[in-house]
């Protein structure tokens, strides 16, 4: 294509750069510290509801507001008119991903900020006590707060999935437009939420860490990390004899000098080998070391930072 | 009711550029940025070699990508086929820049908000005019009308002559056709 007169700059641009990319793992960030903390709460204290919460549930707790918080601010950042983000909340149209997306997060961050409250009454108590009507009036319907528990569980893994589905709506982008990319988004949000719960219980929550209840987790994060190198075969095998377009996105991709790269050091190298290899040696038979524990996590959560800005932009960079 | 449609005879097109200059004027268009543009493709191995004049504008599809993904519905069509942006709606989440599969939206410069060829329906059409680019087009390349009047100019040409509708297999159901070039530059 030539131009005869005039930019052709608008063809061109990546119209969702760098904040869109962090959004979508903090978003998934979000959900899956949630999602964990949750599962941890559910499975792990059936029988002893009294128990000292778990390093993991508090960081649970404590990431998935604050994450999401930041990433909805990155999100307004982003907007051409950052002003007027208030129309999102009282124009809706349903056939939008984006709309859907809006409408779960209105619901979601708010029970978000309350969990963290429920799950740290005790530090409210002593630091923040404006803060203890909140909390007392949450104890009052606890029963009620547990049935919330399960649908907040439900939110958690419908903002994991949206955040897929808001990028596979689009048809122009063959790397986008795949149904599988929301399920590798919410498997991916939920390893590296406990990656990030693990992280942040091991250096933030000391005193209440239950070695049993990391070796589940570990256990649970190799299974995720298992099932995300077939998801990304899938998508990449779905694209190739999709053809035409998604065939020829699929080569740019793969042949383009920095995406590609990314995409074998970055996501699989670091975010999927890597954490197979340590759990497989120095991790063996479950042992308990935290210094690898930590470059565990540390290697799973740059990994899914490095998978969400490469489908991103390669997605908007390699179209046909 | 009346319903839109515009043709692009790319054996007439020369190329020239009046279409985006007459656009950029009568809709204010900030300089950087474009509603319609023709794009010159050539093809073939020298000597046997071809010149393509394609516009590149919005299409005015049927079923569109862009109103379905809008968060706020500033993206909205019209019943007569025409589709436009509410800019006071628009929170410029640039959603619909990339849903659109012909590349027809962009980012205003000045007003932040989406903006789009409207096929001068607030301007002109409504007025009983053609659409800028179409009244000055200096081969006629251009052909602009209402298909549901039996004797408007487009249906004696979608009579006559083979139109085709860019990306017609996406069933976005395009209401800008195109007669395809089968000569190459021929007022060069």
């Amino acid at each position: 294509m030539n131009n005869m007169a005039g930019s052709l700059m608008q063809y061109n641009e990546i119209y969702w750069p760098w904040p869109i990319a962090l959004y979508l793992f903090l978003a998934g960030l979000s959900a899956g510290c949630l999602m964990v903390s949750l599962i941890v709460k559910f499975n792990r204290f059936t029988h002893n509801t009294n128990s000292i919460w778990d390093a993991t549930i508090k960081a649970g707790a404590l990431i998935s507001p604050l994450a999401i918080s930041l990433g909805l601010l990155l999100l307004i950042i982003d907007l051409g008119k950052p002003l007027t983000f208030y129309l999102l909340l009282i124009k809706y149209n349903f056939t939008s991903v984006m709309t859907l997306g809006v409408l779960f997060l209105l619901v979601y961050t708010p029970l978000a900020f309350l969990y963290a409250l429920i799950i740290f009454e005790r530090e409210i108590g002593l630091y923040f006590r404006f803060l203890i009507p909140i909390t007392n009036s949450i104890r009052k319907m606890a029963n009620f707060a547990k049935m919330i528990e399960y649908v907040l569980f439900f939110l958690a893994l419908c903002v994991g999935a949206y955040t897929g589905f808001l990028l596979s709506a689009i048809s122009k982008i063959p790397l986008w437009n795949t149904p599988i990319l929301p399920l590798l988004f919410v498997v991916s949000a939920f390893s590296c939420g406990i990656a990030a719960n693990i992280l942040v219980g091991i250096l933030f929550f000391k005193a209440h860490l239950n070695k049993e209840n990391i070796k589940y987790l570990l256990v649970l994060d190799l299974r995720a990390i298992m099932l995300e190198i077939p998801i990304l075969l899938l998508l990449f095998v779905g694209m190739y004899y999709s053809g035409g377009e998604s065939l020829i996105s699929l080569k740019a991709i793969f042949s383009h000098e920095f995406y590609s790269k990314l995409f074998w050091f970055g996501v699989l190298g670091t975010g999927l080998i890597l954490p197979i290899l340590i759990a497989l040696t120095a991790l063996k038979n479950h042992a308990y070391k935290p210094a690898f524990i930590i470059i565990n996590s540390l290697a799973v959560l740059v990994g899914v930072v490095m998978l969400r800005f490469f489908i991103v932009y390669a997605g908007q960079v390699c179209i046909s | 009711m009346k319903k839109f449609v515009m043709i692009h005879d790319e054996n007439l097109c020369i190329g020239c550029e009046a279409c985006s200059v007459a656009c950029k004027n009568e809709n204010q268009i900030p300089s950087g940025v474009f509603r319609v543009q023709v794009h010159a493709k050539m093809k073939g191995v020298f000597p046997n070699l071809q010149t393509d004049f394609t516009r590149a504008s919005c299409v005015m599809c049927e079923d569109s990508p862009c109103v379905s993904v809008c968060p706020t519905g500033a993206s909205f069509k019209l019943a007569n086929g025409i589709t436009l942006i509410d800019e006071n709606l628009c929170v410029s989440c640039k959603y619909c820049i990339l849903a659109c599969p012909y590349n027809a939206r962009f980012l205003n410069p000045i007003t932040k908000a989406i903006d789009k060829c409207t096929f001068c329906y607030p301007n002109r059409v409504s007025d009983g005019l053609t659409p800028a680019c179409v009244s000055v087009c200096p081969t006629d390349a251009l052909i602009f009308g209402d298909i549901n009047d039996n004797n408007s100019e487009v249906n004696k040409v979608l009579a006559s002559k083979s139109v085709e509708y860019p990306k017609a297999h996406l069933g976005t159901k395009p209401k800008l056709g195109f007669i395809k070039n089968t000569k190459g530059g021929r007022y060069e």
